[in-house]
């Protein structure tokens, strides 16, 4: 089951992407309201998954995930943001995120910024299977 | 940014696409009935804020300060929608409240605002809580834009002022 960390400044979204994460049967790692508490919870926590909000005080979700990349290469991220522009989702998926979503938020697009990201992992997966055959042929 | 035909600038640029996406937001995300069939923007010499108001500042080339007041029984709505049925306790409701007008601020803007002169993102800040009944008042050297949207349930007060760096953080005039 997929382990999730929570990241936002605003209670109400904090509150409510919870409540998605729980409706699809995953689970909650721990939420963090900044950066800073981010980066800290996830070494501590390990998540297979963190959303990240991008504006927030103390330190911005572009610049934790930069730092989190540092450590660790292997959880995903999805950032969330209220930006409609290319510039911020550009900026957040160069710092190393793997999508993102866009405010307002609901159920819908939480799963399916989810399943975007683990499709392209079972895609992955897949592809390396198959050159293992080949290989193997 | 030149803040030469600043008032068309203000209205037009800044304000009138916030006023749009708020009544998008109002009907579409959030199922509030907007009744103003057309909002006027007004440049006033004054202006009395909401009570529950929130405000962020936008960054780079174009700083400008925005805030969003509601009357009380819209804001009640505008939670519940949020709040998705969930039922929560008068302890945390005042809490809710305020990351809920917070939140609607940023979302709007965020999605309405690029810069007027070449069409880029604008940088926002987290948004904060204007807690106190407040006037603001136009100097000769800021601008003031406002516009009421009018709903089922109350109104929605708009506002954008600038430039930002003329205004503290509670939105008192700086004399620079």
């Amino acid at each position: 089951m997929l382990n999730i960390l929570v990241v936002d400044d605003s209670l109400i979204i904090r509150k409510n992407i919870k409540k998605y994460i729980t409706n699809l049967g995953y689970s909650i790692a721990g939420e963090a309201k900044n950066g800073r508490q981010a980066i800290e919870l996830c070494k501590e926590l390990k998540p297979d998954l963190i959303t990240m909000d991008i504006t927030m005080p103390d330190m911005d979700g572009i610049t934790a995930v930069t730092k989190i990349r540092e450590f660790d290469t292997n959880v995903n991220i999805i950032m969330v943001t209220s930006h409609g522009q290319e510039e911020m989702v550009v900026s957040s998926l160069k710092s190393g995120a793997q999508g993102y979503l866009l405010k307002p938020i609901n159920e819908e697009k939480l799963l399916q910024a989810i399943g975007n990201i683990y499709a392209e992992h079972l895609e992955d997966e897949d592809d390396e299977l198959l050159d293992d055959e080949l290989i193997d042929d | 940014m030149q803040w030469s035909h600043k008032e068309t600038i203000f209205e037009h640029e800044i304000l009138s696409p916030l006023v749009e996406r708020a009544m998008s937001f109002l009907q579409e995300d959030l199922e509030i009935q907007v009744l103003s069939k057309k909002v006027d923007i007004i440049s006033p010499k004054k202006v009395k804020l909401k009570k529950n108001t929130a405000m962020i500042g936008t960054g780079g080339s174009v700083q400008v300060l925005v805030t969003m007041g509601y009357d009380d029984e819209l804001l009640s709505k505008v939670v519940e929608a949020f709040l998705e049925g969930e039922e929560v306790d008068e302890e945390e409701l005042e809490e809710i409240q305020e990351s809920v007008s917070c939140e609607v601020v940023n979302t709007i803007v965020g999605n309405a605002l690029k810069n007027p002169l070449d069409g880029t993102t604008l940088g926002i800040t987290p948004p904060i809580l204007i807690s106190e009944a407040k006037s603001l008042f136009k100097q000769k050297s800021s601008q003031i834009a406002a516009a009421t949207i009018i709903t089922e349930f109350g109104e929605m007060l708009l506002t954008a002022v600038g430039p930002k760096e003329q205004f503290s953080e509670t939105l008192n005039f700086k004399e620079l």
